[in-house]
């Protein structure tokens, strides 16, 4: 009987433990170090500059950037729900046709929006203070705070070495670039995750058992069968780029998203882009892709490969927030139909047709992504600036 | 015979002539051809720009520079730019292999009307 046992138990531990091929270990070991090495913005001037980030916070959670004087950055990029909104649509002055996209880590990016719209995190934080349906400012009306108000003015003058100029929209800019020097701080923190990854990489079988058993068959998993770390990949868990993965992308009868195709066409148009005036780098050594994309045919309804870091916190998923849970995502690549992606796309996502626990697997590893929230407290502002 | 032989020679000469001055380089041969290259930064990474740094040899009349993924059916998301002349060097910006994964570095090279591709397998991870 006891024999019987300890075969059984046997079988059961055979059962639940995942084995790692070196393949799977070099693959793993891509996916860190976390938090991963990074550089200032050689666009933006003031990127790292302790006044900008001072004067970037104050401007994320300030309320007189809006038209009504009742929404800020931080309505749709809440920082107790992973710096999103928990909606499948934002919404701001309306709503609008996305998802909002997490604001952690994106530090790390160079595409900015779902479609890639922005080349810069500067560029990109001016589009929803002038967009209509969201902060719907001007940027005559954010000139006229930045000078107008004695402490944001002060905040300026210590961030710029002087006065918001004349020229609104260089005021614009300026606010915008303070703004992304703020977001530029927000990262996750490291999670499980980080610890199994480090703990395979120097062969450390104690840490290494301490990952539970059902996130280790879903990384194994997520690096084999599922080729998740295919788009999903390096230690952001993306390539910052943009595929077509099935999500219809009609946003209301007669009238589709149009992503990455709409994305490339609105950034190349942007007097605001890494090749204009408001770059601050001579060299334009950050507009690479800005020089060189190229707009194909395929780019229809494709959008971003979104990080999946503290995933688990930033639900609902996709462009248009249309799948509620983890769960959902994951069965949406396992059934996905062939038929609803382009014929004429990639030949990249086929059904992987996983079983109720693999389901279960994979969504337990995606959870090990998560920091557990509580990374940023906001910054005491104690003295008014003078 | 004579002419095989012949070509042979123009061949091996064409290689041994050929330079890609500076740190060591890929060889590629295909046809006539004898592609000289390296990646700017190498070892490449996913998701991050690179230059390639080349040399041709014989001469073409023009230069194209393209990557696909074979099995994804899908190539680069970026038009790399050429500047360069006869054999070289050359030098291609606004390259990015952005999965993981198995790569064709096709290099087209047109001379008196005829194109060939020289094609080398670059795996990713």
């Amino acid at each position: 009987m006891k024999a019987v046992l300890a075969l059984l138990l046997l079988a059961a531990s055979a059962a639940s433990a995942a084995t790692f091929s070196d393949e799977d270990a070099r693959k793993i070991a891509t996916h860190g170090p976390w938090p991963a090495p990074w550089s200032r913005d050689p666009s933006n001037r003031v990127s790292g500059n302790p006044h900008a980030i001072d004067l970037g916070e104050r401007l994320f959670f300030e309320r007189r950037l809006s038209v009504n004087g009742r929404l800020s950055c931080s309505s749709c990029h809440l920082p107790e729900r992973n710096w999103t909104d928990g909606l499948p649509r934002a919404v701001g002055l309306k709503e609008v046709d996305r998802n909002a996209p997490s604001v952690v880590n994106v530090r790390y990016h160079h595409w900015f929006g779902w479609d890639g719209a922005h080349d810069s995190l500067w560029a990109q934080s001016i589009n929803p203070i002038l967009d209509p349906r969201e902060l719907g400012m001007s940027a005559a009306s954010v000139a006229k705070l930045l000078r107008q108000d004695k402490d944001l003015s002060c905040r300026f003058r210590r961030t710029y070495g002087s006065a918001p100029a004349p020229d609104d929209e260089k005021v614009l800019v300026d606010a915008a670039k303070a703004l992304a020097a703020f977001q530029e701080t927000l990262v996750s923190g490291r999670t499980a995750f980080d610890d199994f990854r480090d703990a395979l990489a120097r062969g450390d079988q104690a840490v290494m058992a301490r990952y539970p058993e059902a996130a280790q068959r879903g990384l194994k998993l997520f690096v084999g069968k599922g080729a998740c770390d295919t788009c999903h990949s390096g230690p952001a868990f993306t390539n910052g780029e943009f595929h077509d993965t099935g999500i219809p992308f009609f946003v209301r009868p007669g009238e589709v998203d149009p992503g990455r195709y709409g994305g490339i066409k609105k950034v190349l148009a942007d007097r605001m882009n890494l090749l204009g005036p408001y770059n601050d780098d001579p060299k334009r050594s950050t507009a690479v892709g800005t020089r060189h994309v190229s707009l194909e045919q395929r780019n229809f309804g494709e959008f971003k490969v979104p990080s999946l870091r503290n995933l688990e916190s930033s639900m609902p998923y996709m462009h248009n927030g249309s799948l509620a849970t983890l769960r959902d995502v994951v069965k949406h690549y396992s059934e996905i139909s062939p038929d609803r992606l382009h014929s004429d796309g990639e030949a990249i996502l086929k059904p992987l047709h996983l079983s109720d626990s693999e389901v279960a697997d994979l969504v337990a590893f995606l959870g090990t992504l998560s920091d557990g929230g509580g990374q940023y407290k906001r910054r005491p502002f104690p003295e008014d600036c003078r | 015979m004579r002419a095989l032989l012949l070509a042979f020679l123009s061949t091996a000469t064409a290689a041994q002539a050929c330079e890609l001055p500076g740190a060591s380089a890929q060889k590629v041969q295909s046809g006539k051809y004898l592609v000289l290259y390296r990646t700017q930064p190498s070892p490449l990474k996913v998701g991050q720009h690179f230059a390639l740094e080349f040399a041709v040899c014989p001469a073409p009349e023009s230069v194209r520079v393209d990557a696909t993924m074979p099995e994804h059916r899908h190539g680069m998301n970026y038009r790399p730019t050429i500047t360069g002349s006869g054999e070289g060097p050359y030098r291609a910006d606004g390259l990015m292999f952005h999965m993981a994964g198995r790569w064709e570095l096709v290099f087209e090279l047109r001379s008196g009307g005829k194109t060939e591709r020289v094609a080398q397998s670059i795996r990713l991870e």
